[in-house]
C-alpha cells in the first residue's frame, strides 16, 4: 500500500471535526472518534470519489471501510485499481 | 420444442426467466411507448420461458407459483416495462380465476395451454352504461341450441385484440337481474372482435386498452360458474389477485425509478451539479425511499394475509367478506397509487430538467412518471374509498 496523498489528507480532515491538529491523524485512529459519523460518511465518500474520479463498489459501502484512514485509502487504491495515480 | 428444453435447462426458475424476458422488454420500452404499440417482443418473451403460466400448478405444466412469488416476478418485469408487466398481470389474475374456480375439463384444457405459452387471456368486465363496476353486468348471454351467444360491447378491453383468449362477465340470462353475473370464456376463434377505437394515452401506452364490440357463439361447457356465482370467485380471486399483482407492478417501476435517480447520483460525471450536501435534498430522498418502502411492507403484509385465509379457507366465500380483509385490500390499492406517484414525481424533481423531465438515454424517469400516473384511475381510487368509508363505519375490528 502506498502513502495517501495529501489531497486526500486534506479532505478527509475536513470531515473530522474532533480532530485538533492534521498531524494527529494516523492511518490506524478510529475515525469516529475522531467525529465522523456514519451519516458525514456519506458526505466523505462524495468528495473522495469526486477527487479521484472513481465510484466505489457496493462491497465497500460499509463501516469497515471508513473505521481508519487506513482502511478508507486501503478501498480508494482497490477501486483505483493498481498503479493509478503514480 | 426450443422452449421445452429452455425451460428445463433453466430447471423452472422463474427469476431466471423473468430476467430473461425482461431484458427483452426493456430493449423494446421506448418503442413500445413512443409508438402506442402492443409490446410484442416482450410479451414473446413471457410465452416462451412459460411465465404466462406462473401460477398454473406444476402438474399442468407451470410453474406453481405462490403471491409472494409472482409479486417479485411482477417487479422484475415493470422495472423494465410496465406496459409489458401490467399485460401480464392481468393475464395471471384471469389464469388465477381458472386455477381456482375453472370446472374440469375446462380448466385444465386452458390451463396446460397457458402453461405452453399458447393462450394469453384477456379480461372483458367493462361496459358502457356501467363504467368499471365489476358487480354487475348488462350484456345477457343467450342460450342457443348447443351453447351461448355473447354480443357485448366493452369500453376498455386490455390486449383484447392480441389476448388467445377472452374471459367475458355477462349477465346470466336476458331475464337476470344485472348482479346476477356469469363469467363464460371464449376462444379469439369463436369472436367476432371489433375494434371500436383506438389507445392513445398519457401513459401505459403499450397496453392496447382498446373499445371492442364481441360477437360469438360458444360452447355450453364454457362458464365459470362456481357454486356461489360471481361473486364469490371475485372476492376470492379476482380482486386479491388484481390488488396484489397491480401494486407489485408499479411498485417494481417505482423502484425502477429510484434506481435510476441513485445511478445518477452514485455516477461522478452525472451527478455534478446536484446539491447531494443539502439536507433538503437528503429529506427528500428519504422521502421518496420511505413512501416506497411502506407499499412495500403492506403490500408484503396484505399478501400474506391473503395466502392465509386461503390456506385456511379455500375459497370458500364468507372469510374473503370480511370487512376488515376488504378495507385492507382497498388500502394496499389505493395507498400504491396514491404513494408511488407521489415518489415518482418526487424523483422527477430531485433528478430535474436533465434526467427526470427529459427523454435521454440514461433514465426512464419520465416514462414511469407517465405510465405510473395511471394507477388512481384503474380500478378507481375514489371508488375504493367510498367503499372503504362506508365498510368502515360497520367494521369495528381496529
Amino acid at each position: 500500500m502506498s502513502y495517501p496523498d495529501r489531497d486526500f489528507i486534506e479532505v478527509l480532515t475536513r470531515h473530522l471535526k474532533y480532530l485538533k491538529a492534521p498531524e494527529d491523524l494516523t492511518l490506524d485512529g478510529e475515525l469516529r472518534g475522531l467525529g465522523l459519523d456514519s451519516k458525514d460518511a456519506v458526505d466523505l465518500l462524495l468528495d473522495i470519489e469526486d477527487l479521484y474520479g472513481v465510484v466505489f463498489p457496493d462491497d465497500l459501502l460499509n463501516d469497515r471501510t471508513f473505521a481508519t484512514a487506513g482502511s478508507l485509502w486501503q478501498a480508494i487504491e482497490s477501486t483505483r485499481g493498481p498503479g493509478a495515480g503514480q | 420444442m426450443i422452449a421445452a428444453t429452455a425451460l428445463a435447462e433453466a430447471g423452472r426458475d422463474p427469476f431466471g426467466a423473468a430476467r430473461e424476458a425482461a431484458a427483452i422488454a426493456r430493449a423494446a420500452a421506448a418503442a413500445t411507448d413512443r409508438d402506442g404499440a402492443f409490446p410484442q417482443a416482450g410479451m414473446d418473451a413471457l410465452r416462451r420461458t412459460g411465465l404466462l403460466g406462473l401460477i398454473v400448478p406444476v402438474e399442468l405444466g407451470g410453474y406453481g407459483a405462490t403471491y409472494a412469488t409472482a409479486i417479485e416476478i411482477a417487479q422484475i418485469l415493470s422495472g423494465a416495462c410496465l406496459s409489458t408487466s401490467m399485460l401480464w398481470s392481468m393475464h395471471c389474475q384471469q389464469v388465477a380465476i381458472l386455477v381456482d374456480h375453472g370446472p374440469s375439463p375446462l380448466r385444465e384444457a386452458l390451463l396446460r395451454r397457458v402453461a405452453a405459452g399458447d393462450l394469453l387471456i384477456a379480461s372483458v368486465t367493462s361496459e358502457p352504461t356501467k363504467g368499471g363496476h365489476l358487480l354487475s353486468a348488462m350484456a345477457a348471454l343467450e342460450r342457443t341450441d348447443d351453447g351461448f351467444a355473447i354480443d357485448r360491447e366493452a369500453p376498455v378491453v386490455t390486449a383484447g385484440m392480441q389476448a388467445d383468449g377472452l374471459l367475458i362477465t355477462m349477465r346470466r340470462s336476458p331475464e337476470a337481474t344485472p348482479s346476477e353475473i356469469v363469467l363464460v370464456y371464449a376462444d379469439r376463434d369463436e369472436l367476432q372482435r371489433t375494434e371500436a377505437g383506438g389507445w392513445h394515452t398519457m401513459g401505459m401506452r403499450g397496453t392496447s386498452s382498446v373499445p371492442m364490440h364481441l360477437a360469438g357463439r360458444v360452447p355450453a361447457d364454457r362458464l365459470v360458474d362456481p357454486e356461489g356465482g360471481f361473486r364469490r370467485l371475485a372476492v376470492t380471486t379476482m380482486i386479491p389477485a388484481g390488488h396484489l399483482m397491480w401494486t407489485a407492478c408499479w411498485l417494481g417501476a417505482a423502484k425502477e425509478a429510484y434506481r435510476q435517480l441513485m445511478h445518477v447520483l452514485r455516477t461522478p460525471e452525472l451527478r455534478r451539479g446536484y446539491p447531494l450536501k443539502s439536507d433538503l435534498y437528503a429529506e427528500r430522498i428519504a422521502r421518496v425511499r420511505l413512501d416506497i418502502d411502506l407499499v412495500e411492507a403492506l403490500l408484503l403484509a396484505v399478501a400474506a394475509d391473503y395466502e392465509r385465509l386461503r390456506a385456511t379457507h379455500g375459497t370458500r366465500h364468507e372469510p374473503f367478506e370480511d370487512y376488515a380483509f376488504n378495507i385492507r385490500l382497498n388500502e394496499l390499492k389505493v395507498a400504491a397509487a396514491e404513494r408511488l406517484f407521489a415518489a415518482v414525481d418526487a424523483i422527477v424533481q430531485l433528478a430535474g430538467l436533465r434526467f427526470g423531465y427529459r427523454v435521454q438515454d440514461e433514465t426512464t424517469i419520465e416514462r414511469i412518471f407517465r405510465d405510473l400516473r395511471s394507477a388512481s384511475l384503474m380500478f378507481a381510487n375514489d371508488r375504493l374509498l367510498v367503499t372503504n368509508g362506508k365498510f368502515a363505519l360497520v367494521d369495528a375490528s381496529l
